[in-house]
């Protein structure tokens, strides 16, 4: 059995390939009039979807409450995006869900422990130990920021 | 081969992701309108609520803070099992979406020595990219495929992955599956079976083909044959020749989404339009891409994904909801595409269409119907007059997968966390 795609097509009588067998509808719609002089270089117009979001299936958003991150440049409302995909490396800002709450901080990995360190001198540094509840949320790969 | 892919307690599972918290802890979603249990946690299974507890019952639980109960939040669980189809579309050509949380991929001209890593691969995959637990299980045929993906899911020994290659592992498998878990055995057959003796899926392969004939109606037998590891599931289509296709090759390559969904709205449109001029509907919608075969310049990719519909459907909003759906799973960005279409397929008689147990809402199917029926009308007015040109004159616009209407009750629902902005989480 070679799967249900292939026996279906073939049963129309409408090989995967053949290009002889179009019936009823045009092979690509009716065009009417002048072609466009634009149509040669018609291509697609920046999607920012496809540039900040490699990951899509891993990609989630996230908003900005509190100051722990200011030296960073990242404030109260601004938005985050989120890739879950991504390895955690030293010195990424990553989102991690730290005793009851999501928190944004910079990763610091020595000695093989890993400390949630912020961008603000008056937040401390959270150390990660066995007894605390932590878990790694999602690396956080661009910041986006409402100017006006 | 087949795989089938089966998130773990999903709604639950879906909402942890966003709660973090709720991990560990006894966790219901509740129906619409909060009526009933409709997915638990294993912490909550272990408490002893079943499937289908009416709220109330429960409900002394959760004012004890024992037991945390969740409103549905099918915006939610659509997105992230949208996500998840993509991550299974990815890893094998051919996948089968069952359900909102399961798929059986097609694993023929996969090396079998790879299967297990690649299994291994979709389940941290899954877990690392969504968040969502997954169990596969892997045989010969589908009906053996669900009973591996019931052990992968209930010892953790196997780490999500219970592969059914040899026929020990099969036998021993059916032993311990009582007749009423086996996939096909309804709920009124299970307990005329055990009447006679049959208890576990053993059992049942251990009768003669005379018995099981006799006393087994037809969709029965099949189980039979599939239990013995002989596929059926996919032969059905074959014997019965019961399926439509609608598929064009472009003049052009199409790359771009949008422009993909509106010609695989018109193809759907058309197999949906075939099936009522034939008084019947359909269970399966597939959708398939494939790229220029004979420009070897350019990346290569044959994704297709089928929909199965609980309630066999013929309007235009049904399929081609489902043809989009399927579309959505398996478009990648990056690929110039030649050729797509839509199959719909296990079709029944529309006089046959037997409502499923869950969301099935008559009164919605009704209006579908009569819509179906006026587009019907007007395009083939529309035809007689040549004004359509070869197009069909109405068609349904594009719509985004429904949201829940409201003023349905929902107290404890959670937020559209990957679906509206305003909803997204908050990060200190």
């Amino acid at each position: 059995m070679t799967g249900m795609t292939e026996f279906d097509v073939q049963e129309q009588g409408n090989a995967p390939f053949a290009e002889e067998q179009m019936p009823r509808m045009a092979q690509d719609g009716i065009h009417a009039g002048f072609p466009s002089p634009a149509t040669d270089y018609m291509t697609q117009a920046i999607d920012l979807n496809r540039e900040l979001v490699k990951h899509p299936a891993a990609t989630f958003y996230g908003r900005v409450v509190g100051d722990s991150m200011m030296d960073a440049g990242v404030e109260e409302g601004d938005i985050l995006v989120i890739d879950k995909a991504l390895d955690p490396q030293d010195g990424d800002m990553a989102v991690c869900f730290v005793d009851g709450e999501f928190t944004l901080k910079y990763l610091r990995f020595h000695d093989g422990g890993l400390v949630l360190v912020p961008a603000n001198d008056r937040y401390p540094s959270i150390e990660i130990s066995e007894g605390t509840d932590f878990k790694m949320w999602g690396v956080v790969t661009y910041v986006i920021k409402r100017v006006r | 081969m087949f795989a089938l892919v089966d998130c773990n307690n999903f709604f639950v599972s879906c909402e942890r992701v966003f709660r973090p918290q709720l991990e560990g802890k006894a966790v219901v979603v509740l129906s619409n309108n909060d009526g009933c249990v409709v997915s638990r946690s294993n912490e909550s299974k272990a408490m002893g609520i079943k499937m289908c507890t009416p709220f109330y019952k429960v409900k002394h639980l959760v004012d004890e803070g024992r037991l945390h109960a969740c409103s549905s939040n099918y915006a939610l669980y659509g997105d992230l099992s949208n996500r998840v189809m993509s991550l299974l579309a990815d890893a094998v050509p051919k996948i089968e979406i069952y359900s909102i949380d399961e798929a059986f991929l097609h694993l023929d001209g996969i090396d079998p020595d790879k299967v297990p890593l690649l299994c291994r691969e979709i389940v941290e995959k899954v877990r690392k990219w969504v968040g969502v637990p997954v169990s596969v299980g892997v045989a010969p045929t589908k009906t053996l495929a669900k009973i591996a993906s019931h052990f992968a899911k209930k010892y953790k020994g196997y780490k999500g992955v219970c592969m059914m290659d040899t026929d020990a592992k099969r036998l021993k498998a059916l032993e311990l599956t009582p007749i009423d878990d086996v996939w096909g055995i309804g709920r009124r057959l299970a307990p005329k079976l055990v009447e006679k003796g049959v208890r576990t899926a053993l059992d049942l392969v251990s009768r003669p083909k005379e018995w099981v004939s006799a006393n087994l109606n037809l969709p029965g037998v099949r189980t039979w044959e599939e239990l013995r590891g002989n596929a059926c599931h996919e032969e059905e289509h074959e014997d019965r020749r019961q399926s439509i296709c609608t598929s064009r090759s472009f003049a052009d390559m199409i790359e771009d989404e949008k422009e993909l969904v509106l010609r695989v709205s018109d193809f759907a449109a058309m197999c949906a339009q075939k099936l009522r001029e034939e008084h019947s509907a359909a269970h399966d919608v597939t959708t398939f891409l494939y790229t220029n075969r004979f420009r070897d310049d350019l990346a290569q990719y044959f994704p297709s994904a089928t929909i199965h519909l609980d309630v066999a459907a013929n309007s235009a909003q049904e399929i081609v909801g489902a043809a989009l759906k399927a579309l959505r799973t398996v478009y990648r960005p990056g690929y110039r595409y030649k050729k797509a279409g839509v199959i719909v397929s296990r079709i029944i008689s529309d006089d046959a269409i037997q409502s499923s147990l869950f969301d099935f809402d008559d009164g919605l199917r009704q209006k579908h119907d009569r819509l179906s029926k006026v587009m019907d009308a007007v395009n083939s007015a529309a035809e007689v007059s040549g004004s359509a040109s070869g197009r069909s004159l109405l068609r349904l616009a594009t719509q985004r997968p429904g949201h829940y209407a409201d003023g349905i009750r929902s107290d404890f629902r959670s937020r559209l966390y990957s679906t509206s902005m305003d909803d997204i989480i908050e990060v200190k």
